[in-house]
């Protein structure tokens, strides 16, 4: 009997060793590759001038520290080129996650909401291959005087095909959020 | 034996249990001296057709209860009625000793036969949900788990083939990993019995038993396929096992089920993205010499589950967008395929097990010991195409070992006391959601039964020491958010059963039982996708206790042509450890902002009542009612719990016809399924609670043909379910893709079983 039962428990022990031999031990956190911690618009003023920049920040993630976030502070009656950029500051060194959905043009789309009365005008989105906005790239064009707010809104079209077509609104159920800013706006 | 003479005799037969005068099916009647076997039908009764006059030695044996033998002598047809005793030194595989007589009670509610076979291809939690008092928790129609009377996942204990089931069982779109076809039996228990797996078991222990193994040389097979319309699901399991008549002691057992769907049909479209995979199979081996019986069993499971898209929320607005759409958008609907994209879940469990059984006079030692591995992997949608690596990834083992020693002192007490410890190790890569943690379980529990004519006594005590270390790891080693917790938990139960008469039995339970809070309770900290919150964990939890009384009773006609049985319970539970939504504290993230959803507890109270009745007005018709109710509140805040079943109730009528010559347990049944709309939601004046209302109530009908027919000798058994035969279009509360999507829409299931037995 005692032997059957060291026999049984010997069978198992074996049997448990290979088990765990067969299993890897698990590296621990990071989804960096998902992880967008800041946004970055870099304003040129055209026919010259100082150029800026303004940033939504979260360096930690989701959770954690509160994000910051500055007042976009504009000169009146000018046009900007912006260049929007995209980081992940969670790994070193800091990634560039612009380059990513540029590469996946197709499946992503910024808008840009400018509030009534933030006198701001966004035109000029850079297209994706098939020829329908993107939005890495804008033309911002100031009135005289504002206050007021403007929505950066990055949606990814998860369908495969993703579908994507240029009179799909903001809130388009066949895409969904990826990244949503508000950003409080002044013209000077 | 008399020659000469024509052999033209019946013998038949009727086969009772000894204690409680049940009638005794899928009994097995031997004759060695002719080789001839046979089970007991429905009744009881079984036919031996064409013998000879003579004396033969009849062997009989079931489940549970000694193996007898009687001599009869045959001279002209005869009838034999054969009590068999309970089985009071050997105890079947998983043991429950009923409380004599009383099926199906409060304590006890069981699922097998052709109630069983009727959910062949569906899941679990399905199958399941066919006992009273019994529902599910769904993500979409093809992940689900059981809820026992209103409580799940934790809460619930899952016993499969003796071996307490670890996964992760705390997310709600968490299935259990049982392959359903592994058993020939489901049961639901409460009260004593449950200390033998747990002293948490604060909802009721789920067993899932597979048939003992050959008990005779000789081999049977079984085939069993199935084909679901509404997601061209198809379904093909196979068994075989085997006896060698020269090495009687060994018996092996070799099992398979594979299983595949592609997208479920709404009554008005398809959705994407919702098909499954799953392969299983195990391996049973065992060996049976005098007094020691040992077996050796491994299983492995394995699914890939797709997530509906339509249901994949970037941040709130988009929850709100797809809410009120009302239906999903065309570009998530209408796809007929099998393949499965991401969102989705690749699950594999394994589980090996050896158990050692030593029989010594009245006492009998078990040793069981039990490695489990349990790998989740979750694929997010994410944004780069090329990424083919999951985004969570969890794999947690287990380790198990338990010493049960049962004994029988003086006439009535069988005593039951066991120690066991299992030490678990949760890894994770991706996303953070629970932490990496060691833990260590150390328990010991007694258990005495007594039983005396018209008494039933059973009583237990169980104690667990539960230590965890918890830490998070960074890909570069960092470690942080360092935890150690030491919990300690006690349950017990005390159950007292009298039958008045043979038709009138009651019942009274008393069980407490204390769960510590699980790590996700404690170290969750992220974005649910599926909810669009930020669940944060709370690691000042304390152990939830409940203490449940029950009353059971049943009674039934002396014709037996009328039967009620009901249970009453109220279970209170303290600390009741629950996500309470923080509506003013959003958590602002660069996708926007997200409720915050914290872990508090409070006290709760849930308690409801199950019925059922059954008529038989004619001998061919039964009429079945059940119905079952639950009020669940919280008593600190004086509110109603959320995502609690509604009331239900469901009629069922059902025709057996007369066996024929080649067709036998013919039947046809229909069935209606009322759930009412759940009105006792929590209150949105504290601030939101849920996205939308809970959906209205919604009448499903059911309908089965099944029959038996001799066809190459061999017994087939086929039969044809329309569920939600009308293509009603509803949405229930339990599912948590009732904020985007309507339920299935009818589907017509084909049910085929070729068994092949020969036994020598």
């Amino acid at each position: 009997m005692k032997k059957n039962i060291l026999r049984m428990s010997l069978v198992l022990v074996t049997a448990t060793l290979l088990l765990n031999a067969c299993k890897k031990d698990k590296p621990g956190e990071g989804n960096d590759e998902e992880v967008i911690t800041t946004m970055n618009l870099r304003f040129t003023p055209v026919g010259g001038g100082t150029v800026s920049n303004y940033t939504f920040d979260d360096p930690d993630g989701p959770g954690g520290a509160t994000p910051t976030k500055s007042v976009i502070t504009l000169n009146a009656s000018l046009t900007y080129d912006v260049q929007l950029t995209l980081l992940n500051k969670t790994v070193t060194p800091v990634k560039d996650v612009t380059t990513e959905i540029i590469a996946e043009a197709n499946a992503h789309r910024f808008y840009y909401q400018p509030s009534a009365t933030s006198a701001i005008n966004v035109s000029n989105l850079n297209n994706d291959g098939n020829g329908i906005a993107l939005g890495t790239t804008s033309r911002w064009t100031t009135g005289t005087t504002g206050l007021g707010t403007i929505r950066i809104t990055l949606r990814h079209y998860a369908s495969t095909p993703p579908n994507k077509a240029g009179a799909d609104p903001v809130d388009s159920p066949k895409s969904s959020t990826d990244i949503e800013v508000v950003f409080d706006t002044a013209i000077l | 034996m008399a020659n000469g003479q024509q052999c033209s005799l019946d013998l038949k037969g009727h086969i009772e249990d000894a204690d409680s005068k049940e009638k005794l099916s899928g009994a097995t009647v031997f004759i060695d001296s002719l080789g001839l076997v046979l089970t007991t039908d429905e009744r009881g009764d079984f036919i031996f057709k064409g013998l000879c006059p003579g004396t033969y030695r009849l062997r009989v044996s079931h489940v549970g209860c000694e193996t007898i033998e009687e001599e009869v002598a045959l001279n002209k047809n005869r009838h034999v009625d054969i009590n068999l005793p309970h089985l009071k030194n050997t105890l079947s595989e998983v043991t429950i000793n009923s409380l004599s007589g009383i099926q199906n009670t409060g304590t006890k509610n069981e699922l097998s036969g052709r109630a069983l076979e009727a959910t062949k291809g569906e899941s679990l939690a399905e199958a399941l949900s066919r006992i009273n008092g019994v529902s599910m928790l769904q993500t979409g129609s093809t992940i689900s788990k059981p809820v026992i009377h209103g409580l799940h996942s934790n809460r619930i204990l899952t016993i499969n083939n003796g071996v307490r089931q670890e996964g992760q069982q705390w997310g709600n779109e968490h299935a259990p990993e049982i392959d359903p076809y592994i058993a020939g039996k489901l049961t639901v228990i409460k009260g004593v019995d449950e200390l033998k797996y747990g002293s948490d078991a604060i909802g009721g222990v789920i067993l899932v038993e597979p048939k003992p193994l050959l008990g005779l040389p000789g081999y049977n097979a079984e085939l069993n396929a199935g084909y679901f319309t509404n997601n061209q699901l198809y379904v093909v399991s196979g068994l075989f096992e085997q006896q060698l008549k020269a090495l009687p002691a060994f018996t092996y057992r070799l099992q398979g089920t594979f299983r595949k769907a592609a997208n479920v049909t709404t009554p008005n479209y398809r959705l994407n993205n919702t098909g499954l995979e799953e392969q299983n199979f195990s391996v049973t081996a065992g060996w049976k010499k005098h007094q020691l019986n040992s077996e050796l069993f491994y299983s492995f499971f394995n699914t890939q589950l797709g997530i509906f898209k339509g249901a994949h929320i970037g941040n709130l607005s988009d929850l709100r967008e797809a809410i009120d759409g009302g239906q999903p958008d065309a570009a998530f609907t209408g796809q007929n395929t099998y393949h499965i994209e991401r969102p989705r879940q690749e699950v594999r469990h394994q589980i090996l097990k050896s158990k050692t059984i030593l029989q010594k006079g009245k006492h009998k030692y078990s040793l069981l010991l039990s490695a489990q591995i349990n790998d989740r992997k979750e694929f997010d949608i994410v944004r780069n195409s090329n990424n083919k690596s999951p985004q969570m990834d969890i794999s947690l083992v287990t380790f198990s070992e338990e010493l049960t020693r049962e004994w029988i002192t003086g006439k009535n007490f069988t005593h039951t006391a066991g120690i066991n410890s299992v030490q678990q190790e949760n890894q994770y890569a991706g996303r953070y959601f629970i932490p990496y943690y060691k833990s260590l379980n150390l328990g010991a529990f007694y258990i005495v039964k007594w039983n005396k004519e018209k008494w039933d006594i059973q009583s237990g005590v169980r104690f667990d020491q539960k230590n965890i270390n918890t830490n998070r790891l960074l890909a570069d080693s960092v470690v942080f958010d360092q935890y150690t917790f030491n919990f300690s938990t006690l349950g017990a139960s005390l159950n007292a059963g009298y039958a008045f008469t043979k038709q009138l039995k009651v019942n009274g339970t008393i069980t407490l039982a204390t769960r510590a809070p699980y790590v996700n309770e404690l170290l969750s900290n992220g974005i649910h996708h599926g909810t669009a919150t930020y669940e944060i964990g709370n690691i000042n939890l304390k152990e939830e206790q409940s203490i449940n009384t029950s009353l059971n009773m049943s009674w039934r006609n002396s014709s037996e042509t009328f039967s009620i049985q009901g249970t009453v319970y109220r279970n209170q539970i303290n600390n009741f450890i629950y996500q309470q939504p923080k509506p003013n504290e959003p958590v602002l993230t660069i996708a926007g902002a997200f409720p915050k959803w914290v872990y508090q507890q409070n006290n709760a109270v849930l308690s409801g009542t199950d019925i059922t009745t059954r008529l038989q007005p004619v001998k061919s018709l039964t009429w079945t009612i059940k119905y079952a109710m639950l009020r669940a509140t919280n008593r600190d805040l004086h509110d109603w719990l959320i995502r609690m079943p509604a009331d239900r109730i469901q009629n069922e009528l059902s025709w057996d016809f007369k066996d024929g010559k080649r067709w036998s347990k013919t039947f046809v049944s229909a069935e209606m399924v009322y759930i009412a709309e759940q009105t006792r939601v929590p209150d949105e004046k504290n601030g939101e609670q849920d996205y939308k209302a809970a959906p209205e109530a919604y009448t499903l009908v059911n309908a089965t043909l099944g029959t038996t027919v001799e066809l190459f000798k061999l017994p087939i058994t086929v039969s044809i379910t329309a569920r939600n035969m009308f293509n009603v279009v509803y949405r229930d509360y339990l599912n948590s893709m009732r904020y985007f999507t309507d339920e299935m829409g009818t589907n017509i299931q084909l049910r085929l079983k070729i068994p092949f037995k020969h036994l020598h």
